[in-house]
């Protein structure tokens, strides 16, 4: 292990842990700007963290410890997610876990807990939340792995940094395969993220918010902030793969600056472009959303062919 | 004393344990106490069997020959070595539950012994005739356990479906083996070991191998019967039934197709592989659907069980493609993850066993709000569910992550077959994990979480220490195997190059497991995931949110209206949206099970024969030999005077003789 790259793996996770609010903050002012509203200030998720922070927390008599964990291993899973992932080097902050495999199982750690919580607090839209959390990712896993196969197959290995790296320097072969496992991932990360029409987090009318609806306080704001982490780190984990490009390959400060700025933008880039998604889609029943799925799985099944094909 | 004394020791400790049994049958309690305590002390035996220092080359010994079949004989090569391992470390989790916790009945306590002792000479024994016999001891061993509870007409049904296709696989194991004895002109396996068997023998037995082996490993589509049978089953029955004897079967098909017979031919990888895959999918998917928590762990394993077939197949092929990486990574992925399985999915069943115990029903529907009634159980069994659901740094996940990279590694191969259709078994093997998150979700919250839905659900306590006590000790081994990976993985890896004859390729370094590119260190994942929790902390802490209170005496928020606990959600409605998504599936369990039931209802309508012998083996086979065992006890004890030493006094003397036996001879 580097201790250059373990402090830039550190660093890059505080970043990403403050810089979450902001992007979310970005995403509300941008849907309130396309919905013609004035929206909230770029600023006010920090406002809200902050309130609900100081706030009496109320906690539904039925929920037990799993119910009071979860948002702190919710958001210690991310930290440490924003900390494996090369964001601002292309190298691995930390060799030993910088396995693909190991970061999309480590997804599974916060949501297990997530919809368990919900079902521990006994409320119905918590239940109803948590089995409709886990079946949009029961969905989208399969997706996630086909692309993760073709390029770990492309790179011949499941290291997130080797393949990053080889992608950043070039000596990748930037095929059809690896345009459609880039549009295949993408649209997994956005469904992760927590997007319309698969929007389960902010469905405020019908589902209270899903598994959110129990929490209050300071577990409702570390909750929270997790997901906006978990959203960033979503963005991180998909330029990780596909576009490394502006990450250091080797370090320095000049380079360190330069990432970070470049990082950003993408990053911006990102959250425009799931947006103007996002704004433009209708909600749709939640039933329908398979369908979309299937679509999104045939897009990684041609980039697998097209792998095969060797095109 | 050498490893295969310990062995013979611990098998011989399990047949004093069936016969303490018997002799303090007048007691169903006694009988039980005994059968635990000699159980316990036979799987201490049988793991120091394994832990021992070997010498060189592969311990056995001969006990005696019988004229036609054969010399009857054990020995414990590195996959005998980890067969003997899951069984004596199951051991003695099972043995510790069956302290308080099993039925105290003496047939229960009689032929649970005798089925953990069956099981350990059917992974060492050397010879084919002996592992047919002993096959046989441990189906029927299992067999009367299943339907312990006899009088139950639901049980008896069971009991026979089970009897049946155990015996129907066990057939078809027994024709490959006269196949062998055939060529071979024996029945000892060094001798079979030795004959070159042409394509199309090789080939049919494999088929039989196949078939009959994977109905035991309950194998999609071969798995119809497990269910049922897990279910009626005493717990720590189910639970030694889907950690060991599954793995029994795995053994099996092993030993048949891999070792005995030669190279395998590569359709055969590829066909464990895909039935492996479907396996895996199939049983999280029918998992899912289940509302009786036991027959849900028992569709869970059939998911794992096709998880540790993909691993097989991919050694399979690696051997017959001399790619030894690949036939290590394969082999070493199926022996971790059956050493894993057992860990988790027993500790998952004695924890429902427990739960089932207390609340009186297997009924998720029925449980909930457990999590405060039983803080233990609910802990155990929720470290249980995220290992089995392969959430890092836990076992599960350890050899998955092999399983994974074997596959990645046949995905490369410079074989069309394999180039198309492993990625596409990667992504089912995907799909099945995600399902297994919701599977336990499912059962986690519907049992321990929310509130009680039944009055024994809400009086449900805790389980007596000897309970407790065997649910920690298998956390310790879920948590190890996965956190110190990086001491088992080397060792396992080692064990699967030796079955494979291949060198071994495993890079032992102190803190992370490597495959060819790519390593991960679960002790470091688990130490930063810990540590990392100080970072929500010192977040609130920032903010200065620890200071604001905390109320915990409200009801959930229901737009207004009161509360109240049907209005949470249950398990059997958790699962509906993957049943509605996934219609087709569903579709077909329902369409396929009308004319198995026909085809099964025409079958018993003509052949009346059959019709007859359902209760013909119920009347005359069944009952009496429970009742048999049931009275023998009290039969035994009318010879005897009726005191407590004397009875202690018999067992130290049968174990003297036993230890002489088997110690005598060899000159210790």
């Amino acid at each position: 292990m580097n201790p250059w790259l373990v402090g830039i793996g550190l660093l890059q996770a505080v970043l990403l842990l403050l810089l979450a609010p902001l992007f979310s903050g970005f995403a509300r002012v941008m849907r309130a700007k396309m919905h013609s509203r004035k929206g909230p200030p770029l600023l006010q998720n920090y406002r809200d963290i902050a309130k609900l922070m100081t706030r009496q927390e109320v906690v539904s008599e039925q929920a037990g410890w799993i119910f009071r964990l979860t948002p702190y291993l919710s958001l210690a899973c991310m930290f440490l997610a924003a900390m494996i992932i090369p964001v601002l080097a292309a190298d691995a902050p930390i060799e030993a876990a910088g396995d693909l495999i190991l970061i999309v199982y480590l997804f599974a750690l916060p949501r297990f807990f997530f919809a368990v919580a919900g079902l521990e607090s006994g409320s119905t839209f918590a239940g109803i939340g948590a089995r409709r959390e886990l079946l949009v990712s029961a969905l989208v896993e399969p997706i996630l792995l086909l692309v993760i196969f073709v390029m770990a197959l492309l790179a011949g290995t499941t290291d997130l940094w080797r393949i990053s790296m080889k992608v950043a320097m070039g000596v990748f072969p930037y095929s059809l395969a690896y345009l459609l496992g880039m549009v295949a991932f993408a649209f997994a990360a956005y469904v992760e993220m927590g997007k319309l029409p698969f929007d389960l987090g902010e469905a405020e009318q019908e589902l209270q918010e899903g598994p959110l609806a129990e929490y209050s306080g300071r577990s409702l704001a570390i909750l929270k902030w997790s997901i906006y982490l978990k959203q960033l780190v979503l963005v991180a984990l998909f330029m990780a793969l596909f576009v490394p490009f502006g990450a250091m390959t080797s370090l320095s400060l000049v380079g360190f600056v330069l990432a970070l700025v470049i990082f950003l933008v993408k990053a911006v880039l990102w959250y425009f472009i799931a947006g103007v998604l996002e704004n433009a889609m209708a909600r749709t029943r939640f039933m329908n959303a398979p369908a979309l799925v299937w679509a999104a799985l045939g897009v990684a099944l041609l980039s697998f062919v097209f792998y095969l094909a060797n095109v | 004393m050498t490893s295969i004394q310990f062995l013979s020791l611990a098998v011989g400790l399990f047949g004093v344990g069936a016969l303490a049994a018997l002799l303090f049958g007048a007691s169903g309690k006694a009988s039980r106490f005994v059968s635990a305590f000699f159980g316990l002390l036979a799987s201490v035996s049988g793991v120091i069997a394994v832990v021992m220092p070997m010498p060189e080359g592969v311990p056995s010994v001969r006990l005696f020959a019988v004229a036609p079949f054969g010399e009857f004989g054990l020995q414990m090569d590195s996959l005998s070595m980890l067969l003997v391992a899951i069984i004596s470390l199951l051991g003695i989790a099972t043995s510790l539950y069956a302290f308080t916790e099993a039925p105290a009945r003496v047939s229960v306590s009689f032929f649970t012994d005798l089925f953990l002792g069956a099981m350990l000479v059917v992974v060492t024994v050397t010879n084919a005739f002996f592992f047919i016999v002993f096959w046989e001891l441990m189906t029927l061993a299992s067999y009367f356990l299943v339907v312990w509870e006899f009088d139950k007409k639901e049980s008896a049904r069971t009991g026979f479906i089970y009897f049946l296709v155990a015996h129907v696989g066990a057939a078809f194991i027994m024709v490959a083996f006269f196949l062998f004895f055939g060529r071979a002109g024996s029945f000892d396996f060094a001798a079979i070991r030795s004959t070159a068997f042409s394509p199309a023998v090789k080939n049919i037995v494999f088929v039989l191998a196949f078939l009959g082996f994977g109905a035991k490993a309950g194998m999609a589509p071969l798995h119809f019967w497990t269910p049922d049978t897990y279910a009626a089953a005493p717990n720590h029955v189910s639970a030694l039934m889907s950690s060991v004897m599954k793995k029994t079967a795995v053994y099996g098909l092993l030993r048949v197709c891999v070792d005995l017979v030669g190279a395998p031919v590569l359709w055969w990888g590829f066909t464990v592989l895909a039935f492996g895959a479907l396996s895996a999918v199939v049983g999280a998917f029918y998992a899912l659907a289940e509302k009786d928590i036991k027959r849900l762990l028992a569709l869970s394993s059939v998911e794992n069980v096709g998880i540790i077939l993909m691993g097989v197949g991919l050694g399979m092929a690696g051997v017959t493609l001399r790619q030894p990486e690949l036939a290590v990574l394969g082999f070493l992925a199926a022996l971790y993850h059956m050493l894993n399985h057992a860990f988790f999915k027993g500790l998952l069943f004695l924890g429902a066993g427990s739960v089932i115990e207390q609340t009186g029903t297997r009924d998720l529907n029925q449980m909930g709000g457990l999590g405060r009634r039983m803080p233990w159980t609910a802990l155990t069994f929720l470290i249980g569910a995220l290992a089995v659901t392969a959430i890092p740094p836990l076992n599960g996940f350890v050899s998955e992550w092999f399983t994974y990279q074997a596959l990645l590694h046949a995905s490369g191969m410079n074989l069309f077959a394999l180039r198309v259709f492993v990625p596409l078994f990667a992504v089912l093997l995907a799909l099945a994990g995600a399902l297994a998150v919701m599977v336990y979700v499912k059962a986690y919250g519907g049992a321990f979480a929310g509130p009680a839905r039944s009055k024994a659900a809400a009086q449900a306590v805790d389980g007596s220490a000897p309970v407790l006590v065997s649910l920690g000790y298998l956390v310790l081994g879920t948590i190890l195997f996965g956190v110190g990976a990086p001491r088992v993985a080397p060792l396992i890896g080692y064990w699967a190059a030796d079955f494979a004859g291949q060198p071994s390729m495993m890079v032992d370094t102190a803190w992370a497991v490597s495959v060819s590119n790519t390593m991960i260190s679960p002790p470091l994942v688990a130490i930063l995931l810990l540590g990392l929790l100080v970072v929500p902390v010192l977040v609130v802490a920032a903010y200065g949110g620890w200071r604001a209170s905390r109320r915990s005496n409200v009801e959930p928020w229901s737009c207004g209206y009161g509360y109240a606990a049907p209005m949470s959600v249950r398990a059997s409605n958790f699962d509906q949206p993957v049943k509605v998504s996934f219609r087709p599936l569903y579709w077909i369990r329902t369409v396929v099970d009308k004319p198995c039931r026909a085809i099964a209802g025409a079958y018993t309508a003509t052949v009346s024969a059959i019709q007859r012998a359902e209760p013909v083996v119920e009347n005359t086979v069944t009952r009496p030999t429970l009742k048999l065992v049931e009275t023998a006890g009290q039969w035994i004890q009318t010879l005897q005077m009726g005191d407590i030493r004397l009875y202690c006094l018999y067992i130290i003397i049968t174990l003297a003789i036993l230890l002489i036996v088997l110690f005598g001879g060899s000159g210790l």
